[in-house]
């Protein structure tokens, strides 16, 4: 809402300056969002000297003139060819700057010739009616400087953000109240003793069929008026509060909105039918071509405003084309209503339309406002339309508005506050707001009409603490009762893992929860694969952010693609979030899961180390850690079914026998869809069984003593076929039973020259310990010897 | 004659033992005096033709002497080993170090667990909830009917079955509420949605939504718990101020500012030359919000806050453009190590 100072001024004395009361508004709970000078808002209108003109070749009825504004020399192309001469200066509003009239100044060339920009009429910059005269500026005027600082000229404009509970300060007379109410400074409410107040008898007939959608309408006839351009004053005031003006009739209707808070809406006369208006709900499927030019379609929600006939108005919303004023009119219908704020809502919402008119109605205009507005209008009407005829003013009220009585009672203000305000003042404040008597222990209360929003005792006490001022009340802490409860587990879990990941660190990335279903295609996912059944938003920003994910797996491979086309090439990222799944339900499932993804180089090439990339035994390292820390017995399972994996290189990770995630390489035509040129380790698991797992798990905590004897280790080495995987060879120990066996790992597996094609040489280590001595090499030796043996006759092994 | 060589011999052994250098010098000494030829081993073996008394006062004196020697010899060889490790030339000690990689946590992430922290301190109690939410915990229950204009100050996210992604995390209040009975104290982190996207608005962001219920707690404790807060967060010299506003799950409504970090309310690009910048909403919780999950407003009071979590880190880490949280640059992530 903007609000100039000068139109303010009319209803409040204002004893502080633009920016103090800016302030007092802000600190009352009206924020002021801008302190804005429309005027320097048009952008570069500047003072420039004439120095030459010529007559442009072929363009006889306009002038070329050379100007300059100190700086440079450019070309302007005038119609007031008669009035340019050398040496004048002018006001000139150069490219991309905005004329009064709202339009945008841009280089233009006709035939040869180029305008740089546009030579201003009073009119054109905001200063006066004449429309064909140059703008002439004083002699001594600086080149280049804007023409407003030469001529003194300015306005200040409030630009306010208004809560959705307070229709009440849209417009200029509300805000004066407001500042009133804050301030207490002198307040010139509008003066309606010398109004037109009566008038010949309406010559139509009005009726109101639907009472739940209007409360009160009011109207009146004009005859004989002349449709015409506004006085400056008028298409002033319109701009500075950013409307448009169209002509005088629409433009006094926009005039008393944005001044009394009133929509108001003019009708031709002539254009409706029987001369009869009735205010009724709209029959389904009844349609009206509208002023924004759309044909709409309306159901029995809708309130229309018709004629025997037809629809011409969707009621507080916007007009018909056809039944509004034009240059051609000569009688018209002014209405001013007040309508059922939820009925404007829904019809508005339905049909998506906000107007100024709309907006009011919404957030619920001052009951009483309706003939008031009505005669603000019939006297500016009067003034400018010169009308030969006025009516009566048809005014159907069928149900008073009765304020409602509010009881505030002295201990609930206080309780609610934490602090006692003392009542004369409370008093007075109240008194600001509506009518206030003292009753017993409180106050009895009814608010002006224009104060719709208040309606209960805790309103109230909202009004005495603003006023009163939020920043006198003091601080406390609680009195309260002390009560634990144990924190969330599955929140202690989640920030268990994000610590363990930092301390192997990855570094945690949030992606957002919306993908583009196009990325679920690149992943070539097979046709009932679950993540296919995804969550469709209904208003997306963009298709790329349209469904709600159904794995991680998207989002991490997007932030990999924008690092490296970033220059970053070696990436170590992971992300705890929620996944979404469609249910029976409204609500979704949305359980947490976790990405991990590496990619590029697993180390900086370094004067102690070689650069080497990441590989899957990274991946399946991490992952083990994190399931080592968990205690969790998690099986990674090759080869992963998972179609974006390259299958040789991937597990499907389960968990007591369910399948929570997997783990691999990605696919080079999948990282090729996604535009990424390099190799992409990704692993998603399900976070919820995990954790469920974790809850039910009987922890057997073991506490490791240091061992008192040593122990000792033999190896075995020996060449295998490749295919033979390491794991067989360990569950093969594993049956063996071996006597003060302590432990078993691969250390060494070698491929290559000399080994033969197809074979490989491993080094198996194992370790020997006693609990109640030391082991004699003997011993061991022998039981090591019995185990080599038989690992070479089961896997058919060769000695290296 | 003997005693006279042995002052002698005194004499100038411990002036060879002041100028060993090294441990070569040390054993061309340790051969000179106390080898099996040395000078004090020959002095004592001539001793053997004195007299008793004599033999035993020089005897004595001689294997004082040589006990002392290898005493400070002892000490001396410790001395010079000492000395020979330092004797290598420096290693290029400006190559840097074996570095272990070192990871982070999303600035979000922190500021998140900060909050929670202040919040945890005061006793609110952690809860999450939904993102996928119906009309009604988002809206409806909280006091925002289907035609208030109030549900035009956050653009929904609708779901094609009539579901909507929570616009903030205020819905909490209602399912805790629903939950349990009063008194309680919580605090509901998340993540919320609104059609909003430009350097200052993403169309997911993050939120923490307080809420306490009690008997007595009132206006000036709510003032009281949200300065604290702030002071916590961004330092104890933070000047608070705190407006009117209106939101309508509260009455009355309050939005918070802190003095600009920027600028220290002298009015700046960042404030937009206010000098404050708004921190959060908040307010007495609204008679109908109670009555929506049953609570008897004759007995129970409480209030509610939410706020932020990007404005937060935004104003703590003077960051401009709120898509850098989403976007997840390394180099962005690593400078919150």
């Amino acid at each position: 809402m903007k609000v100039p100072i000068s139109w303010l001024s009319e209803f409040i004395e204002l004893k502080e300056s633009p920016e103090e009361v800016a302030e007092i508004l802000t600190m009352g709970g009206v924020e002021v969002e801008a302190i804005e000078n429309p005027y320097e808002n048009l952008g570069n209108l500047i003072a420039v000297k004439i120095l030459e003109i010529y007559e442009p070749e072929g363009l006889k009825d306009l002038a070329l003139c050379k100007v300059t504004d100190g700086k440079e020399i450019y070309t302007v192309l005038t119609t007031g060819k008669t009035q340019v001469k050398p040496n004048l200066i002018v006001g000139l509003a150069k490219p991309e700057s905005f004329t009064f009239s709202g339009e945008k100044v841009e280089v233009k060339a006709i035939k040869k010739f180029k305008s740089y920009g546009m030579f201003l009429s009073p009119y054109e910059a905001g200063l006066g009616e004449e429309k064909e005269k140059l703008l002439l500026l004083p002699e001594y005027s600086p080149l280049g400087e804007s023409i407003y600082k030469i001529l003194g000229i300015s306005e200040t404009v409030l630009d306010l953000a208004i809560t959705p509970n307070r229709g009440d300060l849209l417009s200029i007379l509300g805000v004066a109240r407001e500042i009133h109410t804050l301030t207490s400074w002198k307040l010139n409410p509008p003066n309606f003793e010398n109004a037109i107040k009566t008038g010949k008898k309406f010559p139509g007939k009005v009726e109101i069929l639907d009472k739940d959608g209007c409360f009160r309408y009011a109207g009146r006839f004009f005859g004989n008026i002349k449709v015409k351009e506004s006085p400056f004053y008028i298409q002033k005031r319109l701009w500075l509060c950013g409307l448009r003006p169209i002509n005088n009739i629409v433009d006094i209707t926009n005039y008393v909105l944005l001044e009394f808070g009133q929509p108001l809406h003019a009708f031709d006369w002539e254009k409706i039918e029987d001369k009869t208006i009735f205010i009724r709900r709209a029959y389904p499927g009844e349609k009206l071509f509208m002023l924004d030019g759309v044909e709409r379609t309306f159901n029995e929600e809708d309130l229309v405003i018709a004629d025997a006939k037809k629809p011409m108005v969707l009621a507080g919303i916007m007009g018909g084309e056809d039944s509004g004023v034009s240059e051609n009119t000569k009688n018209i219908f002014l209405e001013s209503a007040w309508f059922n704020q939820k009925r404007i809502r829904r019809s508005s919402q339905r049909h998506r339309i906000t107007t100024e008119s709309s907006y009011r109605f919404e957030r619920n205009i001052d009951p009483e406002g309706v003939v008031l507005g009505l005669l603000r209008a019939s006297e500016l009407i009067s003034k400018i339309a010169e009308p030969e005829i006025i009516s009566e003013i048809v005014d159907i009220y069928p149900k008073h508005f009765i304020p409602p009585q509010i009881s505030l009672f002295n201990q609930k203000l206080t309780k609610y506050l934490g602090f006692s305000i003392p009542s004369e003042e409370v008093e007075n404040i109240l008194k600001k707001l509506g009518q206030v008597r003292r009753s017993g222990y409180g106050f009895q209360f009814i608010p002006f009409s224009y104060r719709q929003d208040l309606k209960i005792p805790e309103d109230l006490v909202e009004e005495v603490a603003r006023i009163y001022g939020y920043n006198k009340i003091p601080s406390s802490f609680p009195k309260s009762t002390l009560y634990c409860q144990s924190p969330s587990k599955i929140l202690i879990f989640e920030k268990k893992l994000k610590d363990i990941f930092k301390s192997l660190g990855f570094s945690e990335v949030i992606t957002y929860s919306f993908i583009d279903p196009k990325t679920l295609e690149k992943l070539n996912l097979e046709k009932n694969d679950p993540r296919l059944n995804f969550i469709e938003l209904a208003n997306p920003l963009s298709s790329n952010q349209s469904i709600m994910r159904t794995t991680l797996v998207p989002d991490l491979i997007e932030t990999a693609c924008f690092n490296f086309f970033r220059e970053v090439n070696s990436l170590k990222i992971f992300e705890i979030g929620k996944i979404f799944l469609p249910t029976e339900d409204l609500l979704a499932k949305e359980p947490l899961h976790l990405g991990i993804l590496l990619m590029g180089n697993a180390n900086r090439e370094t004067w102690y180390e070689n650069l080497r990339k990441f590989d899957i035994y990274d991946l399946k390292g991490y992952l083990s850690s994190l399931f080592e820390i968990l205690k969790v017995n998690v099986d990674f399972k090759p080869y992963s079914s998972e179609t974006f994996l390259k299958s040789g290189v991937s597990f499907d990770l389960y968990l007591d026998g369910e399948k929570i995630g997997f783990a691999g390489e990605m696919k080079n035509l999948v990282l090729k869809d996604f535009d990424l040129k390099t190799c992409v380790f990704i692993a998603e698991i399900n976070l919820q069984p995990l954790f469920e797992k974790m809850e039910t798990l009987e922890r057997e905590f073991i506490v490791k003593k240091p061992p008192k004897y040593p122990s000792t280790f033999r190896d075995v080495t020996c060449i295998i076929k490749k295919e033979i995987k390491i794991k067989e060879i360990l569950d093969f120990v594993k049956t063996l039973s071996i006597p003060y066996l302590e432990a078993v790992d691969c250390i060494k597996i070698y491929e290559g020259s000399p080994i033969p094609e197809g074979e490989k040489s491993i080094t198996i280590r194992f370790w020997y310990r006693a609990e109640d001595r030391t082991l004699k090499d003997k011993e061991v030796n022998e039981i090591q010897d019995s185990v080599a043996k038989k690992i070479f006759e089961r896997f058919s092994a060769k000695p290296r | 004659m003997i005693s006279e060589e042995i002052e002698k011999l005194k004499k100038e052994v411990w002036e060879t033992f002041e100028k060993i250098q090294d441990l070569s010098h040390l054993e061309n000494f340790r051969v000179k005096y106390l080898g099996k030829k040395g000078k004090i081993t020959s002095l004592l073996k001539s001793l053997k033709d004195l007299s008793l008394e004599e033999k035993r006062r020089l005897g004595k004196e001689l294997n004082e002497l040589r006990d002392q020697l290898e005493e400070k010899l002892k000490i001396k060889e410790r001395e010079i080993l000492f000395k020979e490790e330092d004797k290598d030339l420096g290693l290029d000690l400006t190559l840097p170090g074996r570095a272990f990689p070192v990871g982070t946590l999303h600035p979000l992430s922190q500021i998140i667990d900060e909050l929670c922290n202040i919040f945890s301190r005061l006793g609110f109690e952690i809860v999450t909830g939904p993102e996928i939410e119906t009309e009604y915990y988002n809206f409806t229950a909280l006091n925002i009917p289907d035609w208030h204009p109030a549900r035009d100050m956050q653009a929904t996210f609708y779901l094609k079955n009539g579901a909507l992604l929570r616009t903030h995390t205020s819905p909490m209040q209602i399912r805790t509420m629903l939950e349990r009975k009063p008194p309680l104290r919580i605090i509901a982190p998340g993540k919320v949605y609104r059609c909003d996207a430009d350097v200052r608005h993403s169309p997911m962001f993050h939120q923490l939504e307080g809420l306490m219920v009690d008997k007595d707690v009132n206006f000036a404790d709510l003032k009281g718990i949200l300065t604290y807060f702030a002071k916590e967060t961004f330092g104890e010299k933070t000047k608070v101020r705190f407006r009117p506003s209106y939101f309508p799950f509260t009455e009355p409504s309050l939005e918070m500012d802190i003095e600009c970090v920027i600028c220290k309310g002298k009015g700046c690009r960042v404030c937009g030359e206010a000098g404050w910048l708004e921190i959060l909403g908040a307010g007495m919780v609204h008679p109908e919000v109670f009555n929506a999950v049953n609570y008897d407003t004759e007995i129970w009071q409480g209030f509610a806050f939410g706020l932020g979590i990007e404005r937060i880190a935004m104003i703590k880490y003077g960051i401009d453009d709120i898509r850098m949280f989403f976007e997840n640059h390394l180099l962005f992530l690593q400078s919150f190590k």
